[in-house]
């Protein structure tokens, strides 16, 4: 046994060496982020900020107009055009985010209920269909749609966002997967008791789908976060732009000068800890909802 | 519970159910159908359908579409250097991303698979990629690669006595670094499959074998690889499907080097990568259709045979 496990332990080396692998990337954009100008094109550059300072998210010598040897436009003085600057887009990311989240969640456990609950004509059909469209990749359908968006005046919207996304083929199918395992009687007790179906669907059944939808809340919700390509192609004017977007446009307007550098871990810094602080406080529900939808979907 | 236990479901008496018409009884299940089916014919059933219309025509975005039949399939399939650049790329990077990853995952799974708070942390640490804004890790790695010699990159070659490299814009180096990124990337999230897939194989069998004196190695072969397949199926698949579409790594990080998408040479280049370039770069918007459908047909027939083979290896 003890050998075993000294066996087990030598295995584990190149494992823990990968592990710091891991680690340097996010490092490197942290330090990064405190790094005043000269020290990002410094040779050899350093593992920790010899000078921290947070001149990258706001620099107080900094004029606009002016170019001052060292000193850049800071984070949240970019887009002096847009209210709120960079927070814009934050919020811009968090309305579309929380929209399709929740339409999505709500759209697709309705019609979950309608179709494992109720009697509906051609719902072999329906299930078929919305199965099959599982398969083809999302980007066959990408042209179309943004000729739809356009054709309705829908290009730099919130609505060109969330329309399009709120009807999600695999919360559809995840969901009637799990509605399955509701037993009919509780929602024969509710109709027996005069309750109507949306009653029942509010009161009795989303309670109990609560597990399946938080882990479908998840998904959705860090997709819609990282969403890029298509608000890349809908989206033109800043106002309307989300974080990927806002940030990938900011990298290109730097283009890799190292003095800009900076700025864009910064941007990418704040744009991260959203996301990373909403998994360590529901870090339980992210693995449960992982293994749910592996296993079972 | 199967579909035809659910049909019979409302239990009304025979009566009853005469005097009310199957619509008027069942209406408000339609009308709970109905904003998630209206939505999904609008931007999903039709969209598809018009695709494929638009794969046979001309359409460049404003003048109306002539039908062309054939001619943008064969363009693409029969004389598209760039296509073929494309699908080359990316099939060595699908296979490379997802055979290591899904090997990554397995031996991330099978080292930390416990409660314990060492176990816990790895499995952060790994999994902490899965929840980093997409956009932020491809920034940060195109800052990793920078071609000067204080890049992250070139200073660790530098320890070992190495000299600066040009990562993004030596055309040998484009897929293996995709690959590089999406395996730090794609790992955590495959090793978490798998733990839950190892703790649900029954203590009992390991016990057995213990008794049987079977050795670390036979119990590995013979009860957990088999007892896992399910759960590999499906890493596997995923992550296919998830790679063939792979866009943002290409476009963001290997951006700098060249003026089009698809770095230097197009040594970066891949079908979505290639399908936005000739949709919203060039706006042949028919072409770019038939590359959409193009995608598909190879996602398809690979995940066919890849399941197909799985089945095979389960009959063996």
């Amino acid at each position: 046994m003890s050998r075993r496990l000294s066996w087990g332990s030598i295995a584990r080396i190149p494992l823990y060496l990968l592990a710091v692998t891991m680690l340097a990337p996010f490092w490197w954009m942290v330090i990064g982020a405190f790094k005043p100008v000269p020290e990002l094109s410094r040779n050899p550059p350093g593992f920790l900020p010899a000078d921290p300072s947070a001149d990258n998210f706001h620099d107080p010598a900094w004029v606009a107009g002016k170019q001052i040897a060292g000193h850049v436009a800071g984070l949240l003085q970019r887009w002096p055009e847009l209210p709120g600057g960079y927070f814009r887009f934050m919020a811009n990311s968090l309305l579309v985010t929380t929209a399709v989240t929740i339409g999505s969640l709500l759209l697709a456990a309705m019609a979950a209920y309608a179709l494992t609950k109720m009697e509906i004509k051609g719902r072999r059909i329906i299930f078929l269909v919305v199965l099959a469209s599982m398969m083809v990749p999302w980007q066959v359908s990408l042209i179309p749609n943004y000729l739809i968006v356009r054709n309705l005046g829908w290009l730099d919207s919130y609505q060109g966002y969330i329309v399009p996304a709120l009807a999600k083929a695999f919360v559809l199918f995840f969901l009637v997967q799990y509605m399955r395992s509701i037993p009919d009687e509780l929602i024969h007790a509710g109709r027996v008791d005069g309750a109507g179906e949306f009653r029942i669907w509010w009161r009795i059944v989303l309670p109990l789908l609560r597990p399946a939808l938080a882990a479908m809340a998840i998904f959705v919700a860090l997709a819609e976060w990282n969403n890029f390509l298509w608000p890349l192609i809908i989206i033109n004017d800043d106002s309307y732009a989300n974080l990927p977007v806002a940030l990938s446009r900011l990298s290109t307007s730097i283009a890799q000068n190292p003095q800009g550098m900076g700025v864009v871990m910064a941007a990418s810094l704040l744009t991260s800890l959203p996301t990373v602080i909403f998994f360590f406080v529901f870090q339980k529900h992210f693995t449960k909802g992982i293994t749910l939808s592996g296993i079972k979907g | 519970m199967s579909i035809t236990e659910v049909r019979t479901e409302p239990r009304t008496p025979a009566v009853k159910r005469k005097r009310r018409p199957h619509l008027r009884r069942n209406l408000p299940g339609y009308l709970m159908l109905a904003p998630f089916l209206a939505l999904f014919a609008a931007f999903l059933v039709w969209p598809l359908l018009n695709s494929l219309y638009l794969a046979f025509t001309d359409f460049n975005g404003i003048k109306p579409p002539n039908f062309v039949g054939f001619d943008n399939f064969e363009r693409l399939w029969t004389d598209d250097a760039r296509f073929r650049k494309a699908l080359g790329n990316t099939s060595l990077y699908v296979v490379f991303s997802v055979g290591l990853t899904t090997l990554l995952a397995l031996a991330l799974a099978l080292a930390f698979r416990t409660t314990s708070l060492r176990d816990k942390t790895m499995r952060t640490i790994f999994f902490l990629p899965s929840v980093t804004s997409s956009m932020a890790l491809f920034l940060i790695w195109g800052w990793i690669f920078d071609i000067e010699d204080f890049g992250l990159a070139n200073t660790v070659l530098s320890w070992f006595g190495g000299g600066s490299v040009a990562w993004l814009s030596t055309p040998e180096l484009a897929v293996p670094i995709l690959v590089f990124i999406s395996v730090w990337g794609g790992a955590g999230y495959g090793m978490i499959i798998f733990v839950a897939g190892l703790n649900a194989i029954p203590e009992e069998l390991y016990e057995q074998a213990e008794i049987d004196g079977a050795s670390p190695w036979r119990k590995f072969w013979h009860i957990t690889l088999p007892l896992l397949r399910p759960v590999t199926t499906y890493v596997l698949i995923t992550s296919l499907i998830g790679a063939f579409q792979v866009f943002e790594a290409v476009y963001i990080v290997f951006r700098t080097t060249a003026s089009n998408v698809g770095g230097v040479l197009d040594s970066a280049l891949m079908i979505v990568p290639y399908l936005y370039d000739m949709g919203f770069g060039k706006f042949e918007l028919g072409f770019a259709s038939a590359i959409a459908w193009t995608l598909f047909i190879v996602i398809f027939i690979v995940s066919t045979v890849q399941l197909r083979l799985t089945r095979t290896l389960k009959d063996l």
